[in-house]
């Protein structure tokens, strides 16, 4: 898909069909769109009038251009979490900072501030992911962290002001009753792309995203592109922040927060590859429409409010799926596969039905007793220094901020209740590293962890209301709901070929759904007195019994991942899927199980969560998505997959908690705890940097 | 092909939705088309005031009146603007809505108000004027709470803050208020403040934080947005005996309630730690009946009554001196001055008690948990 520029004019149909084909995903999501638009005018009332469209398009336009900003950094390669905060940073300073009493306002001056911070922003994450090499998603969500604080310290609650005359320009119409103009300005930017696209920068780019030591070896500045990619993002994320200005008229600091995962499904329902190297804005802008068109579809059907997030999660699996449809898509190529499989065992000739020889080339089999006591194993430090240098610094940012809490609030080092306070309170997260930290190591990422936690709670207290005995079935029950939630996550990833974001985001919104229809909103019954003591008891006022277990759960995780077949496995898959396949593993089957075991681990979080609070609560999974993927990031993991180690993410699990301790026991302000935490964030995973290109 | 499938798989969901919901459109021409737009649904309250909302439009008073669709906009106001909008051009006769921003929505609401649109705002405010706002006054909520706890410290001692979710109206409110009565008295002094999010579960979690670099010993009272009920497990856990609970001020959560009913009092389906405790609290709340007072009063304007742009709704107040447990929680019986439910009723502790309101007699508890109005 690099070759945008490369393609011949002059070659007509087959130059057209091949433009057919590098636009697939675009055309596709343009397809839904076009189809999702007709149902909507099909079944609402009266038909689809000029109105409709502007309203439509204004409605869209923050969320398609953060999409385009998104779409260009992961074409890159890169992730961006800090987008949402961006928008609302953007959100915040133009409302506190237009003057109310001066009502007509500048529109090229105000849009080049919020296109401006958004930049600033952009550059303040370019630096350290191009320049000094680190993971751009544990930067961004450090920075998505700071702006948070700082969005905070410009406006600490919604207010402000924002000139109509900026709603009058963005909202109004470019030919009156014929072009609204928020679609003018997304067209405008994607000019901009296209000619972007058209230069040495946007091949680079593209490059880049594709293979960036390729890229590296043919000359192309990597530092550079890189840094800028981030700076053309954070551009696009500052005119979204000025579009919702325009549009709200007033400032709100968390407006633009819950906007970043519907961003991530607007860019991968508009056909783009997560990883990078292929796909383009275009796709995403018809993505975000459609996301946002489903609130439209939600109404005129009058789904009720508990199915709501059913209907959105089974209607972005259904955009996903209608976009990769094709002879060359997964479910096609599996579907062969399978046809094959029959085949082959009708003639008999499937390798499980073949006499069981040893086929073995003879060259290849080593020599018994090969390794000579002349060439002595390494050292230890030597054979991990790899595992050692990406796992320490969690451990060494550990030490730094226990004695930090020793100096400030003293009672730390010597206080056994500080430490098993620390222990449980990681017991959470310890939990859904291994089962985020899985996922991510085949380079996937599991976003459904949230509901999985909440439904688990939910069901369990409901069957265990207070009731020892219950646990005996209610655990077992819960844990193979479990298994089935993570088995349909692995079989829409593997078999129909669905992008394990937007997979894992459309069985969260169904699960949600669910744990509504079976609470009806309250969740009913409450925890065991033995799940509760397991949680909170202290043993000889000292050790709560969660602790040991803990103990006993790390130690199995690392012999899982570090011992086993599965294990190796794992890492095979995250290194290279194909390299992976032609060495004979079976990668469905693994990443399934890899899956299944992402939500047996949320699903035990959620049982601990309860016993922890002595009940369930619908949401209360909520606050363990984003640290479930930062404690595997800061724990040394790469986010692409293949390397990490669980001691190195159980070091991450340790940091941030001890790191909200110290928070929790000083009495700053939010804000700049936010911030703190933040940059203690970014701190810690500078070790982590990657050595420079050769 | 692929599209042909995905139509028909379409309206094939289409008509399941209205099987299942058992719903008609054409039956509902003569009645007034109200939406309720719901922010997130993922927790109590929200799921409470909803079920409010549903028995009162399902009231025999209001039922052959008024189709109330319920539509669900999430955490995020870009798609509630957008929800609005779509209900403007699906001829809303009146919205009720739970705005997720006070100041985002009001150009939308701006312009369903001008096409003669009645937009009701309940629990937090919308600050377009044209909007109808029905909700308690937070500052009040603030200070009440905060020199209760003063009075029972004598103006002297070391209190945990947990607030709510920072950068929200609500939350700034409360919060300043009661800041600016502590900071009155000298010597209470705030050693610990953390971020609650209006949630038990954070609110344990945020304690378990702040406790283990301070003692239980060294705090003399709490201030919580939420968290109350928790709080005094807590201590229970850590081997407190029920007359050293610390005072709380803090939520109108139905097991706080129960807490601070006298020790001893007998109690159908309670179980420690959902059990009378004879803790010391003052019990306030946003009431969950905001939103079906809210679908009323829409009604009423539509009918053409005059309807004040504000309701400010009164203070829901509980202490150890009025607290009283409900039979069978009936609007006659909370009349008569009940304000909490047995455990065996309200299996949920954290569920919200503060569902009565004089202006409302159609709905009682059977409402707030399954959504049936009161006879």
């Amino acid at each position: 898909m690099s070759s945008a520029s490369l393609s011949s004019p002059g070659s007509g149909g087959l130059g057209l069909r091949r433009a057919l084909m590098r636009n697939r995903g675009a055309l596709i999501a343009a397809a839904v769109l076009a189809i999702l638009l007709f149902i909507v005018d099909w079944i609402s009332a009266g038909p689809l009038t000029y109105f409709d469209v502007s309203f439509l398009s204004s409605g869209g336009a923050t969320s398609a251009l953060a999409a385009i900003g998104q779409t260009i950094v992961i074409l890159s390669g890169g992730f961006d979490l800090s987008a949402g905060a961006v928008i609302s940073l953007v959100n915040a300073v133009l409302a506190s900072s237009m003057d109310p009493m001066a009502p007509g306002a500048s529109i090229i001056l105000w849009t080049a501030v919020g296109i401006g911070v958004g930049m600033a922003v952009g550059a303040f994450n370019g630096f350290f992911i191009a320049v000094l090499r680190m993971q751009p998603i544990v930067v961004t969500l450090s920075t998505m962290f700071i702006l948070q604080g700082v969005t905070l310290l410009v406006m600490d609650k919604p207010g402000g002001f924002v000139s109509p005359d900026l709603g009058t320009f963005y909202l109004g119409d470019a030919i009156t009753g014929w072009l609204p103009m928020p679609l003018v300005v997304i067209g405008v930017v994607l000019l901009a792309w296209f000619w972007l696209k058209g230069t040495r920068f946007g091949m680079a780019l593209y490059a880049v995203g594709s293979d960036t030591e390729s890229a590296a070896s043919v000359g192309i500045n990597v530092v550079l592109v890189r840094f800028a990619v981030y700076v053309i993002a954070g551009g696009c994320y500052g005119l979204a922040g000025v579009f919702i200005s325009a549009q709200t008229g007033s400032g709100d600091p968390l407006v633009g927060n819950p906007l970043l995962l519907s961003m991530f499904a607007a860019v991968v329902v508009g056909g783009t590859r997560l990883g990078g190297g292929q796909g383009g804005p275009v796709g995403s802008v018809f993505g975000a429409y459609i996301l946002m068109i489903v609130v439209n579809i939600l109404l005129v059907l009058n789904v009720s409010a508990y199915y709501s997030t059913i209907a959105e999660g089974t209607i972005l699996v259904l955009a996903a799926l209608a976009g990769s449809i094709s002879h060359a898509s997964v479910l096609a190529v599996q579907l062969r596969a399978a046809r094959a499989r029959l085949a082959a065992w009708r003639a008999g000739i499937l390798p499980s039905q073949l006499e069981r020889v040893d086929r073995r080339l003879k060259i290849t089999e080593p020599s018994p007793g090969q390794r000579s006591p002349a060439a002595p194993r390494p050292a230890f430090h030597l054979r991990n220094a790899e595992t050692l240098r990406y796992a320490l610094p969690a451990y060494v940012c550990l030490l730094l901020i226990v004695v930090v809490t020793q100096i400030w609030l003293g009672r730390a080092i010597l206080n056994p209740g500080y430490w098993n306070s620390l222990l449980v309170l990681s017991s959470f997260l310890a939990v859904l590293a291994l089962g985020q930290g899985t996922v991510i190591l085949t380079g996937g990422l599991d976003l459904s962890v949230p509901w999985t936690i909440g439904i688990s709670g939910v069901v369990l207290a409901g069957m265990v209301n207070g009731s020892d005995a219950a646990l005996v079935y209610a655990l077992p029950v819960v844990l193979v709901m479990a298994c089935a939630i993570g088995f349909a996550n692995g079989f829409g990833i593997v078999y129909l070929g669905i992008s394990p974001i937007v997979m894992t985001l459309a069985t969260n919104g169904i699960l949600q759904g669910c744990a509504l229809l079976y609470s009806q909103g309250t969740p009913a019954g409450f925890s065991s007195p033995m799940l509760r003591w397991v949680m909170t008891a202290r043993l000889a006022g000292l050790l709560t019994p969660i602790v040991l277990l803990m103990v006993v759960f790390v130690v199995a995780a690392v012999l899982l991942l570090g011992r086993t077949p599965f294990g190796r496995r794992v890492y095979g898959i995250g290194n290279g899927l194909r390299a992976a396949r032609l060495s004979g593993i079976g990668v469905e089957r693994t990443l399934i199980l890899v899956y299944m075991l992402s939500a047996v681990c949320a699903a035990v979080v959620g049982i601990m969560l309860t016993g922890f609070s002595g009940q369930a609560s619908l949401g209360m999974g909520d606050d363990y998505l984003l640290p479930s993927i930062a404690v595997v990031v800061v724990g040394g993991a790469l986010i692409t997959g293949g390397r990490g180690h669980y001691l190195g993410m159980l070091g991450g699990v340790l940091l941030l908690t001890a790191l909200q301790m110290l928070l929790a026991g000083t009495t700053l302000p939010y804000a700049t705890r936010a911030i703190l935490y933040g940059l203690v964030v970014l701190g810690a995973v500078m070790a982590l940097r990657e050595r420079r290109l050769q | 092909m692929g599209i042909g499938l995905k139509v028909r798989r379409l309206a094939l969901l289409a008509g399941m939705a209205v099987c299942a919901l058992g719903l008609s459109a054409a039956q509902a021409a003569e009645k007034h088309k109200i939406f309720l737009s719901m922010s997130y649904i993922g927790n109590d309250w929200q799921a409470e005031a909803a079920n409010m909302v549903k028995a009162m439009a399902a009231h025999k008073s209001l039922a052959d009146k008024v189709d109330l669709q319920v539509q669900v906009a999430g955490p995020n106001a870009q798609r509630q603007i957008q929800q609005i909008n779509a209900m403007v051009q699906s001829g809303a006769e009146a919205i009720v809505v739970y705005p997720i921003s006070p100041t985002a929505l009001n150009q939308v609401v701006k312009n369903a108000c001008d096409k003669g649109v009645k937009v009701f705002a309940y629990d937090a405010e919308i600050t377009e004027p044209c909007a109808y706002n029905v909700h308690i006054d937070q500052l009040e909520a603030g200070r009440v709470t905060a020199e209760w706890l003063v009075k029972k410290l004598n103006g002297n001692g070391n209190i945990i803050a947990i607030t709510g979710v920072p950068g929200t109206s609500v939350d700034d409110q409360r919060t300043k208020a009661a800041k600016e009565v502590f900071a009155k008295y000298p010597d209470i002094k705030i050693v610990g403040e953390a971020v609650g999010m209006w949630s038990q579960a954070v609110a344990r979690t945020e304690l378990s934080k702040i406790l283990a670099t301070r003692n239980w010993d060294d705090i003399n009272g709490l201030w919580m947005q939420v968290g109350c009920f928790t709080a005094n497990s807590m201590q229970l856990e850590a081997g407190k005996k029920t007359s050293e609970l610390l005072p709380c001020a803090g939520e109108g959560s139905n097991g706080g309630r129960i807490q601070m009913l006298p020790e001893g009092t007998e109690v159908e389906g309670a179980a420690p730690p959902y059990a009378p405790a004879g803790a010391q609290r003052i019990s306030y709340a946003s009431p969950p009946y905001s939103g079906a007072l809210a679908l009323k009063l829409a009604v009423e304007a539509i009918e053409g009554k005059d309807v004040p742009k504000t309701t400010i709704l009164p203070l829901p107040v509980v202490t150890n001196e009025t607290i009283k447990l409900c039979d069978e929680g009936t609007w006659a019986e909370m009349k008569a001055g009940c304000n909490a439910f047995k455990p065996s009723l309200v299996s949920n502790p954290g569920w919200f008690a503060s569902i009565f309101s004089d202006q409302t007699p159609e709905v009682g508890l059977a409402a707030a948990l399954v959504g049936q109005p009161e006879n």
